[in-house]
């Protein structure tokens, strides 16, 4: 266990994911990915070196996100870490289960993952900002990161590839930096170490994750590691030794500007998030 | 021989034959060993960890699908 700790310690050194006196805000889901993210960087802020704060969204899931929420505090709580619980409903005025329930995808509705997706960044980038962190720290791991991978080049999203990374490169203040310790962690060893490590873990998967693209994709690379372990580590590997070249054919220098209805950073006058809201006006 | 099976809630008492492994018992009872942290008699135990007569196994599903 004491390894896989010093591996995520090693690489929030290695790719500088951390400086002394940064503020972070970790996105505490009570899932073993983030759960495991808090230990390791509570084990930070006791030597004084961090300050943290964890948040819970709570995107309006019934029946998946309430254990989620609570084991999330129980956590927070157990640490003595500040920890804030946040609604899809009080920054957007309806829950996911809502929007999904009242919109079909013939009316044009996306897929749930789609939304949460979006309205999470938004979320976590404007509480970020609220407390002052320098640093939003999320559990994305191993596995997260190949699929991603994976999924923008099948698409052909070679924008997209060009933002994948242990940590975000923004030219606007408004973005607070993402850092994500756990990028190069198979998600099994994550398990390995909440079970050993006796920790208080909300295993359940969501129920719309079935639905996603990235479910296919996560699928078909678990198929590919049983007959080739280091697929995973491979692929992680061989992207970040071309990103650079990507990134210098590829990245798309954005005109920086601020959503004109809520003052989130975007690039188009209105932010992502606010355009879903705008859509569901115009259909009400 | 027989060992106690136990999954989430579930604790049953199984009959398995032969010599057999943590991974060939996942086999037997159709759960893919990437997506589970196995305690024999509560220790975390590799894929090849021999099964014993006597043995409480207990499977803990880490990973969900999505």
């Amino acid at each position: 266990m004491e390894s896989i700790q010093n591996k995520v310690l090693k690489d929030i050194r290695k790719y500088k994911l951390l400086e002394k006196g940064d503020k972070v805000l970790l996105g505490l889901s009570g899932g073993k990915d983030s759960v495991m993210l808090l230990d390791i960087l509570n084990s930070l802020r006791k030597r004084n070196i961090i300050d943290l704060v964890a948040v819970t969204i709570d995107e309006g899931i019934h029946g998946y996100r309430e254990e989620g929420v609570e084991i999330a505090a129980r956590n927070a709580k157990k640490l003595g870490v500040e920890h804030k619980i946040v609604t899809f409903k009080e920054y957007f005025g309806r829950t996911l289960d809502e929007i999904i329930s009242k919109y079909t995808i013939k009316e044009g509705r996306r897929n749930a993952c789609t939304y949460c997706g979006v309205f999470r960044r938004w979320i976590l980038n404007r509480v970020a900002r609220d407390e002052g962190a320098t640093k939003i720290a999320t559990g994305h791991n191993l596995d997260d990161e190949t699929q991603s991978i994976v999924m923008n080049y099948l698409e052909g999203n070679i924008q997209n590839l060009t933002r994948i990374g242990p940590k975000s490169e923004s030219l606007n203040d408004k973005f607070t930096i993402k850092i994500k310790p756990l990028r190069e962690i198979p998600e099994k060893e994550i398990g390995l170490y909440v079970v050993a490590r006796e920790l208080d873990v909300h295993f359940a998967g969501c129920p719309f994750a079935i639905e996603s693209f990235r479910a296919e994709v996560g699928s078909f690379i678990k198929e590919l590691s049983r007959e080739h372990p280091t697929i995973m580590y491979s692929t992680l590997r061989g992207f970040d030794k071309m990103k650079p070249v990507l990134k210098r054919e590829f990245s798309r220098k954005y005109p920086i500007g601020v959503c004109e209805k809520c003052g989130e950073p975007s690039a188009a006058s209105l932010c992502k998030a606010c355009s879903f809201l705008k859509d569901w006006e115009d259909f009400d | 021989m027989r060992i106690k099976l136990i999954i989430g809630e579930n604790e049953e008492i199984i009959e398995i034959s032969g010599n057999k492994t943590v991974k060939n018992l996942l086999d037997v009872i159709n759960i893919a060993s990437e997506t589970v942290v196995v305690k024999k008699n509560d220790c975390i135990v590799i894929d090849e960890e021999p099964v014993e007569d006597g043995d409480s196994i207990e499977v803990i599903q880490v990973i969900y699908g999505g």
